[in-house]
């Protein structure tokens, strides 16, 4: 089969490196190549590469430049956040409190906690994909050292009330509960939309530098100042005692150089990701039917939609895309005929099938009405061709008839 | 999860895909945990298989397992139905990653139920 044209649709996973990104990491991967805890001049020069992308970092979210942990990505911000504190404030109390639709780090790291003894409190989402903040009111208790929820899901983008949470934290802080601490993983939400952590109220913040135009293996933690942390990695001195080992220079400098480009163009960035996503929306809803569009469509990330075909799976919907060289993704999963389908898309309240259904679509920068046409062209045809072959849609589109 | 270029192809291109109206052997097979189904049906005439046509629901393995499984009963005896192994399915899609396997078994039961109900 020719491919005419590659089209990417899954920036949720990762984007392609900025050229502008590119140029700038790379002198520091050839004569500027010194180690930024070293004290002679080839360490200078490459201290002061990372210091001012800490400062470009910090810029993109509102915080002090001192306050930002340089770590090897979003896994690990969330990591040393939850396991941080958690181990720091544990003579406090023990109970963590987070919502059902997390990334699957912050998940699996809840998990591990709670066999550890640790109670976890999994706040549900409703069928717009959104937490409550009466129903964290409700489950804060004495013991409760931390809340983490993320600023937006990675599957469905659904922008969770942050600031509102801060805002109970901070009550809640003030009445008594002087160890309670506020993380949220905003590694989709950076350079989409416009993230202050004076405004959100959070202590820690975690980032993603691939995600917005630099490469893989480097991300940050915003921690604030006051915030006690156990340190993950010992054994060095770097990021002022809380992430040790030597920093990987020219990914950061990558990393500052995209959060600054971010800041500056984000909203034209988000008004051209949101109008591509918005005519595919459209065009799909004319010509697709027997769809379901998972998660609020007005509080979400402009990038990102996220549907389930009804009577068809995500996986063999994803292959016949990429077939024609488009990529896309999907949150189903079966495995050893155990069933796995995306937790978040359940978590909305839908079933099994629906569930197993759904396809992930993330539009970036580059993406052009001309992607948008030419995926429309074969998802259309990929999806009558499944449904032709399912033996659900038969009596099933008859019992909705009836 | 990687999937071989045939099983990507019975993906894209499925073969027999349908329903045969005039089928005197059915089969239907669920799996019950993960929910996916297969429904194949074949025409037998002298003995033989005439014509053969399959629907599924479900993960990629299983939809080509379906449709290359057509392809390898076509013609096959009712006797040489019954010598069909997972083996030789799991060939015919180029190979199934092991957590996969299981859409394999869930065809050869399901083309064994076929013939059972109709030949016992």
């Amino acid at each position: 089969m020719t491919n005419p044209r590659r089209v990417y649709l899954d920036h949720s996973a990762t984007t392609p490196v900025d050229s502008r990104v590119v140029e700038a990491m790379l002198p520091y991967l050839t004569e500027k190549f010194g180690n930024a805890s070293s004290v002679h001049l080839f360490g200078q020069e490459a201290r002061a590469a990372v210091d001012r992308a800490r400062r470009d970092v910090a810029a993109l979210i509102g915080s002090r430049a001192n306050e930002l942990v340089f770590v090897s990505g979003g896994t690990e911000a969330n990591n040393l956040a939850i396991q941080g504190v958690s181990e720091s404030a544990a003579s406090h109390g023990r109970h963590i409190i987070t919502s059902t639709i997390e990334h699957p780090s912050v998940r699996g790291i809840c998990d591990a906690l709670e066999k550890k003894g640790w109670d976890i409190t999994r706040l549900p989402v409703y069928e717009d994909g959104v937490v409550r903040v009466g129903d964290l009111e409700n489950a804060l208790r004495p013991d409760t050292v931390l809340v983490t929820v993320m600023l937006a899901n990675n599957e469905i983008g659904t922008i969770q009330p942050i600031e509102e949470i801060g805002r109970v934290v901070k009550e809640a802080r003030a009445s008594g509960r002087r160890h309670l601490r506020f993380h949220t993983d905003a590694v989709q939400a950076a350079g989409r939309i416009p993230i202050d952590v004076e405004k959100l109220g959070v202590d820690l913040l975690s980032l993603s530098a691939h995600k917005l135009y630099a490469p893989k293996g480097t991300g940050a933690l915003f921690v604030r100042s006051g915030t006690r942390l156990t340190p993950q990695n010992i054994g060095g001195h770097q990021e002022r005692e809380r992430r040790a080992g030597t920093e990987s220079v020219p990914a950061i400098v990558a990393f500052g150089t995209a959060a600054k480009l971010a800041a500056a163009e984000m909203s034209e960035r988000s008004h051209h990701d949101a109008s591509l996503r918005d005519l595919f929306e459209t065009r799909i809803a004319a010509s697709i039917d027997n769809i379901v569009w998972n998660g609020s469509r007005t509080a979400r990330l402009p990038h990102l939609s996220n549907i389930s075909f009804r009577f068809i799976e995500g996986e063999g919907l994803l292959i016949n895309l990429d077939m024609h060289g488009i990529a896309v993704s999907t949150g189903s999963a079966c495995s050893s005929g155990t069933l796995e389908p995306s937790p978040v898309i359940l978590a909305l309240g839908r079933n099994m099938e629906v569930a197993r259904g759904s396809i992930r679509f993330s539009f970036g920068k580059d993406n052009t009405e001309e992607d948008v046409e030419r995926v429309l062209g074969v998802l259309s045809q990929a999806v009558e061709r499944l449904r032709q072959l399912s033996p659900l849609n038969k009596p099933l589109q008859t019992a909705i008839a009836d | 999860m990687a999937y071989s270029l045939t099983l990507k192809d019975h993906i894209a291109n499925p073969r027999n895909a349908g329903e045969l109206a005039d089928g005197n052997a059915i089969g239907e097979g669920t799996n019950p945990v993960c929910g996916d189904r297969l429904k194949l049906f074949l025409r037998i005439a002298d003995g033989r298989v005439t014509a053969t046509r399959f629907l599924a629901y479900g993960c990629p393995p299983t939809i080509a397992c379906g449709s290359a499984l057509t392809e390898l009963i076509n013609g096959k005896s009712v006797d040489e139905l019954r010598t069909i192994s997972r083996k030789d399915l799991v060939d015919a899609v180029g190979g199934l990653p092991a957590r996969k396997q299981h859409a394999a078994a869930l065809a050869i039961e399901t083309l064994q139920r076929a013939i059972a109900l109709s030949f016992g």
